[in-house]
């Protein structure tokens, strides 16, 4: 084999040992073990960091209002419906008293018309809800312009939860 | 960030109809445009070469170098707007550690670095090692030292082992063929395989690209032979030219009747989808797809190449029309690819809707990057034709035996 | 003349055959031809996670999108859901129109008078986790990958942003994160099912539209749901295996 040949090949070959070695330093770990990935992907996306606590959470100190709530309509609602996430509240706002927690533990409390109005203003949409035979309820619609929209005579704003308690509606 | 924010919202202003929340947002812009078009212009190129190397079509041997060298540059080059188009670019040599096989754009990675290194370096260096070592007896300095690295310090110049360099550099060229056909194909196919978008979904894709991509090369080496000979202040070989035009015509027929195939399927067809890409293509694609791709891109050089055929208008004239069809076709194919990418990309995958298309001028999506990589190939190359000039290569031996 | 006879005997004609047609025989006795076709095939044992959502229950109140947002730091700019919801309006005319505004966070408006309203409903939308998933298919790297539970996930610290996968998803439920450079999407979140609770999206559902479930478990909710309703997946023709089923879908939603 003539020389230029044999020197080709060698830079080749060079080349090709330096691309096993690469593939050998720069394949992670854990590649490969359970599929063409790492499997150590999967634990990294189970670790994150959890916001919504769950209901059972919330009756642990609420238990009076899931009491009040399991004979209204709002019984099969959750507490994280409206109040949103409350995870941090539930961990950690047992240590403070009632009426001191700090604002990033306090949670939602929706009192305004249009809260109400996500799930009950009138949608065509929400026309032909059948629930199965265990969940025989219907969504109240209304329409929230409508709606007793303000005091008569003072003209103020009402507010839905003056009339309904929203946790037995 | 902000900018990039502030451009959604207004996009999101002018959305037509409904589009899933997260299209509004057009993920492959104008760096995905180009690298189709650029990794054509290099299929292309090498195919015009390969015409004078393997068919014998030997009066295409003025663009014989120019055409390997614009390849060779060009493909230096193709990745680069796909790499800086990533969300994290220093992850991109995962492609080759890891690729994923039934990855169209992982197997590209190899189908690359196949064509790069096994056929164009291979080729060009069997070609030149020759002439390397005269030229590096013959200069001084830096670039007698270039030569002696390029030639890997080799010294046989003997006919021989020239012959020898010969037979190689054609076996390279007949792997070469199929692998052109491989590389810009495969490019088709990271389109054509996406079921979820029938805008790209077509066996056709493939081969559409391979056919538009040799047209493009083909163009791009008339064109840079035109203004090569005019800068070197020589005399055009016309009948080189001539010949260049002819098969361009040829080609540019196929392409023709390949894409108009695929339209009239998808027409005749009419699936799920044809209301959506009806509108599409009479509304936000009516300019870009029947004006820029179909009128210049390809009726207007289709017409004066073929009238060329019959009737051949004065040399001067007929340069000056060369010159003319040949960047008309270059505009073409981009417009074409830019259908491609960004037409697929403009109507939901509802079929409810449209998004529109608003590119940041700076940063690495905006239209400076997209010049940057179309303007470096044509520096490598200028370095190339500076470094090996095709012209001054001595003459080869008369044909030699064993071919 | 008459060409020439090729000689073949009777004797050799007929064992040629027999050992033809008999190793036919043999061989499709080791290897069936099944003609039962399985739409996507499932893991014998373990986990298989599906979905099941009621169109028929769903009033559009937009709160598992804002739950999965709020859980998972989706960026809060409506360019980016894991999960969203949509509001298909039929007018009497046929014209069809779909809505979701901010993903339906913001509730929905109606926009069409009732009376010219044929029928409407809301179409909760979330990723498929298809079996079949297109979008792990075309991933280069293997950033995205199928878990063997059937969880379809993004490997954030190995995903180069090519956005082939956003491409390549016909449910449009895949986005790149703007910080972060790399690909998101719903993990059907897979760091509260570790602990033991259902995703969020499916914890907040006021009325129970969303059902998870285990498909390999026979007694699973899911199954229950599944065998009781007749579900349909989306856009089935491109065999994605999906394994998100909806009850009442109608095929005007895409």
């Amino acid at each position: 084999m003539p020389q230029h040949l044999k020197r080709l090949i060698g830079v080749f070959a060079v080349f090709i040992i330096l691309f096993l070695i690469l593939h050998y330093l720069l394949t992670p770990s854990s590649f490969g073990e359970l599929g063409h990935y790492r499997a150590k992907a999967i634990p990294e996306n189970a670790f994150k960091e959890l916001h919504y606590a769950g209901s059972e959470q919330c009756s642990k100190c609420h238990e009076d209002i899931r009491k009040d709530k399991a004979i209204g309509f709002h019984a099969k609602l959750k507490c994280e419906v409206c109040h949103g996430p409350g995870l941090k509240h539930a961990l950690y706002a047992g240590q403070f008293k009632a009426g001191q927690l700090p604002d990033s533990l306090l949670l939602y409390k929706p009192a305004e018309r249009k809260d109400c109005a996500i799930c009950h203003q009138f949608n065509a949409a929400r026309l032909k809800i059948q629930f199965d035979t265990i969940n025989t309820s219907m969504i109240h619609q209304i329409n929230a312009i409508e709606h007793n929209p303000f005091d008569k005579i003072t003209k103020v704003e009402f507010k839905c939860i003056e009339c309904h308690n929203p946790h037995q509606p | 960030m902000e900018q990039h924010l502030q451009d959604l919202y207004e996009v999101l202003s002018k959305v037509d109809g409904y589009v899933y929340p997260n299209e509004i947002e057009l993920n492959w812009s104008i760096l995905i445009v180009l690298y189709p078009y650029i990794t054509g212009l290099v299929a292309g190129a090498f195919i015009l070469a390969s015409l004078e190397r393997i068919f014998k079509v030997h009066i295409l041997k003025p663009t014989y170098g120019i055409a390997l060298l614009t390849a060779f540059s060009f493909m230096l080059v193709a990745t680069m707007p796909l790499i800086s188009h990533l969300g994290k670019p220093f992850r991109a040599y995962e492609i080759m550690i890891t690729p994923h096989s039934s990855s169209a754009m992982a197997i590209f990675g190899f189908v690359y670095l196949w064509y790069l290194m096994v056929v164009l370096l291979l080729e060009i260096w069997f070609d030149y090692r020759r002439d390397m070592i005269i030229w590096a007896q013959e200069t001084t300095g830096v670039k007698r030292f270039l030569y002696r690295v390029l030639s890997l310090w080799t010294t046989d110049i003997s006919p021989k082992a020239v012959a020898l360099d010969n037979r190689i550099g054609y076996i390279v060229t007949v792997i070469g063929i199929p692998s052109a056909f491989l590389l810009h194909g495969y490019v088709g196919f990271i389109f054509g395989s996406i079921k979820a978008n029938p805008w790209w979904s077509t066996v056709l894709m493939p081969v559409i690209f391979l056919f538009s991509a040799i047209v493009s090369g083909i163009a791009l080496v008339m064109l840079i032979y035109i203004l090569l000979t005019k800068v070197r202040k020589l005399k055009i070989d016309m009948e080189c030219l001539d010949t260049i035009a002819k098969y361009l015509f040829y080609i540019l027929i196929i392409d023709f009747v390949l894409e108009g195939l695929d339209q009239i399927h998808r027409i005749y067809e009419a699936e799920e989808s044809f209301e959506v890409l009806h509108k599409l293509v009479f509304g936000k694609l009516f300019f870009t797809l029947f004006f820029m791709q179909g009128l210049f891109g390809t009726i207007l050089p289709l017409l004066t190449l073929g009238t060329f055929q019959f009737y051949k208008p004065k040399e001067k004239i007929r340069k000056i029309i060369y010159l003319a069809i040949s960047a008309l076709i270059l505009i073409g194919v981009f417009f074409m690819r830019w259908n491609v990418v960004i037409g697929g990309q403009l109507f939901s995958k509802s079929f409810y809707g449209y998004t529109s298309f608003k590119t940041g001028m700076i940063g690495s999506e905006g239209y400076l990057m997209a010049a940057v990589w179309l303007i470096v190939p044509f520096i490598i190359l200028s370095f190339l034709l500076w470094l090996l000039p095709p012209w001054k290569k001595k003459e080869e031996l008369p044909e030699t035996q064993g071919l | 003349m008459r060409p020439a006879k090729p000689k073949v005997s009777r004797r050799d004609f007929f064992k040629a055959g027999t050992i033809i047609v008999g190793g036919i025989a043999v061989a499709s006795a080791f290897t069936p031809y099944d003609a039962v076709l399985i739409a996507a095939e499932k893991p014998k044992k373990g986990k298989w996670y599906g979905i099941g959502i009621d169109i028929n229950k769903c009033i559009g109140c937009g709160k598992c999108a804002s739950a999965c947002k709020l859980e998972n730091n989706v960026p809060k700019a409506p360019f980016y859901f894991r999960s969203w919801v949509e509001q298909y309006t039929i007018k009497n005319d046929g014209t069809i129109i779909v809505e979701s505004p901010n993903g339906g966070i913001d509730g929905f408006k109606q926009s069409v008078p009732t009376n010219e309203i044929f029928k409407s409903f809301f179409v909760p939308k979330m990723c498929n986790h298809c079996a079949k998933s297109p979008c792990v298919q075309v991933c280069p790297v293997g950033a995205t990958f199928e878990t063997p539970e059937g969880i379809v996930l993004v490997d954030e610290n190995y995903c180069i942003g090519c956005r082939y996968c956003v491409q390549a998803c016909p449910y449009g439920c895949r986005y790149i994160h703007p910080d972060k450079g790399t690909v998101d999407k719903c993990t059907l979140c897979i760091h509260r099912l570790v602990k033991g609770l259902q995703p969020a999206c499916f914890e907040i559902c006021p009325t129970e539209a969303r059902i998870f479930g285990d498909l390999n478990d026979p007694e699973s909710k899911l199954n229950y749901f599944l065998k009781n309703h007749t579900c349909m997946v989306i856009k089935p023709h491109l065999n994605t295996g999906s394994k998100l089923f909806y009850n009442a879908l109608s095929s005007e939603v895409r």
